[in-house]
């Protein structure tokens, strides 16, 4: 997938503001496979609403949603599955992580169903994120800032054309801040993917190609 | 293992009891259902057994045996003709008995079973429903066929094969029975050989071809005028009012064999259908449990299922352990109710056997295929409320 366009989209939330001031909603935007895209907006202006449109969680919005310039309204749920599998991957604010399972299996779960990532990468990618220690520990029992991290690995354990990463650092120090954006800027360039990181002021250190203002 | 990961998940807040509830409830539904219904298959063919050797629709009528009437027994023509010209009355025949002595002596598989007189009649051929060449006489070899009345078996393996040492006969080995049949009267006698064709329900009579009866009557008594004691009717529609009104009005008796086993077999239907719709809702109201329990369930762990979706599971992936549980479920309820039918029809084929000593050839196919087809559909509907639920999330 090479592209994902906006085209006059405003969540029904919105609708009813004319006064509506963003570079996102009400407007065409384009996202191009390749670039990263930073998406800035102060609290409650749907950064979450934005992804979960992206990821085909929630379609309450009037306008246009286009993937490669096939209407997202036109989907089924075969081609959702498809989109999420294989081209774009989220890690969620909220992380959606089963807390009863262990951080290794929490990557397993996705990484068996993609069959994308072999175990030694796993390995190598907690490693890097210095959560290794904590592979086999329930997710449950883990900090919000190691959660974060298992939910950055899982995220990579699939082919995508689209990163989403929605507030990926929100609990996390500069220095951790800083290997997640090294392993993201990797993965995805191996992948020639984009990268759309989401952010309410503290953002992970990427090149970004663009700044949009929600 | 990628299930083994799902089914971790997926397997949290089932609840025991709800499965074990649904288990045993419809434990017990389906085996009263398949258990009915096996029964009813084992057991009505043997009310409903007809003859094959007689037409269908038939009375037999006589007229009743009072004790100190002094009322004659024999039909006069004048009787016959009204009753032929009843409504319900499509023909009409007159039982004829032989007006000589007939001595027999009886062979069971070459060994020689009893002598006695026997009391032989005929009716006309055209009540009797077996190919012509198997209901005649043949002059020539002398070999004369004989229906017999069924309770003759039963009398003769009960009462009288046990004692003697005897070997059992079922319908099926008619031909090991021989008979020598002495005919004697008018200073004559004669040998005939004797073929039992067949054993009849509902004629109580031993019956040779009305051409035998004519010939040896002709032969033996031909002085002797035919005195028709039993009339046989062939009826219409037997459950009408008027048949039995005319026969109270005249003082005639009808036995009506088959009415009573219609009867039995009505009764035994319904209440068979009792039981069998009793079972049904015991075990529609345990699958209903077993739905609420995986509705419950799926609640539970509407969040899981969600975030599955999300990283890219097809809701068809995330139903399947639920499916698999409820397939493994029923397929062993039906398993398990197939070895109790088999089990307590075991008991009761025990008692129908020695009740009805006939060949039998019902298997327990009905209840195995009963139990498939139960087990199908509610599986399908199972696994469609399953997937739907899960799509609906």
């Amino acid at each position: 997938m090479n592209t994902i366009k906006l085209k006059n989209i405003v969540p029904q939330v919105f609708a009813a503001n004319p006064d509506l001031q963003s570079e996102v909603w009400r407007q065409d935007l384009t996202l191009e496979k390749g670039k990263n895209y930073l998406i800035e907006a102060d609290s409650g202006m749907g950064k979450s609403t934005f992804c979960s449109y992206l990821i085909g969680y929630r379609n309450d919005f009037t306008g246009h949603l286009l993937f490669d310039g096939r209407n997202a309204a036109e989907f089924s749920q075969k081609d959702w599955t498809q989109l999420r599998q294989r081209q774009v991957s989220c890690l969620f604010q909220e992380l959606r992580l089963f807390p009863e399972l262990t951080a290794w299996e929490n990557v397993q779960i996705k990484n068996r169903l993609t069959d994308f990532a072999t175990d030694a990468q796993i390995d190598e990618w907690f490693n890097r994120l210095k959560i290794s220690e904590k592979r086999h520990e329930r997710v449950g029992v883990m900090s919000f800032g190691q959660q974060q991290r298992v939910a950055l690995i899982r995220a990579l354990a699939q082919p995508f054309d689209f990163l989403l990463a929605d507030e990926p650092v929100s609990h996390l120090d500069d220095g951790n801040g800083e290997l997640m954006g090294q392993l993201i800027a990797e993965e995805a360039d191996r992948q020639g993917a984009a990268v759309i990181v989401t952010s309410i002021g503290k953002h992970i250190p990427l090149k970004y190609d663009k700044i949009i203002r929600l | 293992m990628k299930r083994n990961l799902v089914w971790k998940l997926l397997r949290q807040h089932i609840s025991i009891p709800q499965l074990a509830g649904f288990f045993f409830a419809n434990l017990i539904g389906m085996t009263i259902v398949l258990l009915g219904y096996q029964f009813y298959r084992d057991v009505v063919p043997l009310l409903t057994a007809e003859d094959g050797l007689l037409k269908t629709d038939f009375v037999v009528v006589s007229k009743k045996i009072g004790t100190f009437d002094g009322r004659s027994l024999v039909f006069t023509q004048a009787e016959q003709e009204e009753l032929a010209e009843q409504g319900f009355v499509e023909t009409i025949g007159a039982f004829t008995a032989a007006e000589f002595k007939v001595d027999a002596s009886m062979r069971i598989g070459g060994r020689q079973a009893f002598n006695s007189e026997l009391p032989i009649e005929s009716v006309p051929d055209e009540f009797i429903d077996v190919p012509k060449a198997d209901w005649t006489f043949d002059e020539g070899r002398e070999v004369v066929p004989i229906i017999l009345p069924r309770s003759y078996l039963a009398m003769y393996n009960f009462g009288f094969a046990r004692s003697r040492s005897l070997p059992k006969v079922s319908e099926g080995l008619v031909s090991m029975i021989e008979f020598d049949l002495l005919l004697h009267g008018n200073g004559r006698q004669a040998h005939y050989k004797g073929r039992v064709i067949g054993f009849s329900n509902r004629l109580n009579a031993i019956l040779v071809p009305e051409s035998f009866m004519e010939m040896a009557n002709r032969h033996f008594a031909p002085d002797a005028k035919p005195a028709p004691t039993r009339l046989i009717v062939q009826t219409g529609d037997l459950s009408e009012d008027n048949i039995t009104q005319f026969l109270e009005e005249r003082g005639y008796d009808a036995e009506d064999d088959k009415l009573n086993a219609e009867k039995t077999t009505f009764l035994l239907r319904l209440i068979i259908s009792i039981v069998m719709v009793i079972g049904l809702i015991i075990s529609l109201l345990s699958l209903y449990i077993l739905m609420l329990s995986i509705y419950l369930l799926v609640q539970k762990n509407a969040e899981k299922l969600q975030n599955l979706r999300l990283i890219g599971y097809r809701s068809s992936q995330i139903a399947r352990p639920y499916q698999l549980l409820t397939i493994a479920l029923n397929a062993v309820v039906l398993v398990l109710s197939l070895v109790a039918v088999f089990v307590i029809r075991g008991y009761y084929m025990r008692i129908v056997d020695s009740l009805f000593p006939t060949v039998r050839n019902s298997t327990i196919w009905p209840a195995i295929v009963l139990g498939c087809l139960l087990f199908i559909v509610v599986t399908a509907v199972n696994l469609q409320v399953i997937r739907k639920k899960i799509n609906f999330l």
